[in-house]
C-alpha cells in the first residue's frame, strides 16, 4: 500500500484515525481507502476517527465519512467519530446534514467506551 | 448574467483543480477571521465557500469566487459577500437544486446549495441553461 495519508494507531482491537490535516476531496478520498485496507490488514473491530483538529466539514467530507462507515460496516466493523468542534457540529446541524451509520462520542475515552460495550 | 468587476472584490479565487476547494475555504475563513467574525460565523462562511467552490470545480469545472467586505443595510452593518460564477451546464430547475436533498451528481447529499442558503443570512441565485451559474450570498457580522 502507498503512503499512508494519516497516521494511524491501533489501541487494541481498534484502529484509531487523528485527522490532523486539511482535508481536501482528494485526500478524503485516499484516506477511505486506507481505512478500508487497514481494516482488512490488521483484523480490526472498530474505528476511532477524531476529528477535533478539523475545522470545516462540509457536504461531501461528511458524505465520505458516512461512506467509509459504510464500508466498514460491510467488513463488521463499527466507525466511531470523536471530538467534533462545537461550531461544526453548528454548521452540520443547520446545513442538515446526517452522520449516516456513524457513532458519535465526545471523546476518545467516550469512543472506546462505546465500541468495549458494543462487543 | 451578472457583471463583475473583479476590482470591486478583496479576494478573487480560480477554481481549476480540485485542491482549489481547499484553497478556498482557507482563504475565506482567513478574511472571515480578520473581519472579526465569531468563531461559529467563521466556520459557517468557510463550509458555505467550500460548497460554492466544489459546485464550480464540479459542474462547471472551472469559474470563480469573489469575495469582499462590505457595509450593508441602513446601519451600515459590516457584510462578508461571497460571489461564485462560472460559465458552466447552469442548473436546469433552480427551485429543486436549492430545496435540498436533490443532486444531479452521484456522490453527493445533494444538500449544498440547500445548505449554503441556511447557513447564510442572503442567497441570491441566478443560472440559465448552457450559459453558466451565479450564486452571490452575504452574511452580517453579529455584535458579540
Amino acid at each position: 500500500m502507498k503512503s499512508k495519508v494519516v497516521p494511524t494507531i491501533k489501541l487494541y482491537d481498534y484502529l484509531l484515525v487523528p485527522i490532523q490535516i486539511e482535508l481536501d476531496d482528494n485526500t478524503v478520498e485516499r484516506l477511505q481507502m486506507q481505512i478500508l485496507h487497514e481494516i482488512h490488514e490488521n483484523d480490526v473491530r472498530g474505528i476511532i476517527i477524531d476529528v477535533s483538529m478539523v475545522d470545516v466539514i462540509d457536504s461531501y467530507i461528511s458524505f465520505v465519512l458516512s461512506e467509509t462507515a459504510g464500508m466498514a460496516k460491510a467488513m463488521g466493523c463499527h466507525t466511531v467519530l470523536c471530538g467534533i468542534q462545537p461550531q461544526v457540529a453548528l454548521t452540520l446541524a443547520q446545513m442538515g446534514i446526517r452522520l449516516k451509520d456513524i457513532i458519535t462520542a465526545r471523546s476518545l475515552e467516550d469512543a472506546i467506551d462505546i465500541l468495549d460495550e458494543l462487543e | 448574467m451578472i457583471e463583475v468587476n473583479p476590482q470591486d472584490y478583496d479576494i478573487v479565487l480560480k477554481i481549476k483543480d480540485e485542491s482549489d476547494i481547499a484553497v478556498s475555504r482557507q482563504m475565506a475563513k482567513n478574511f472571515a477571521q480578520k473581519m472579526n467574525f465569531s468563531l461559529a460565523d467563521v466556520t459557517k462562511i468557510a463550509t458555505a465557500v467550500s460548497e460554492l467552490a466544489r459546485n464550480i470545480y464540479r459542474y462547471a469545472k472551472e469559474g470563480y469566487i469573489y469575495i469582499r467586505k462590505k457595509e450593508a443595510g441602513p446601519e451600515k452593518a459590516t457584510t462578508i459577500e461571497i460571489l461564485a460564477c462560472d460559465k458552466g451546464p447552469g442548473i436546469e430547475n433552480v427551485e429543486l437544486a436549492v430545496s435540498g436533498g436533490y443532486t444531479t451528481s452521484e456522490r453527493s447529499l445533494g444538500l449544498g446549495l440547500a445548505g449554503i442558503r441556511r447557513l447564510m443570512d442572503s442567497f441570491h441565485i441566478e443560472s440559465e441553461v448552457g450559459k453558466g451559474t451565479a450564486v452571490i450570498v452575504e452574511k452580517r457580522r453579529r455584535a458579540f
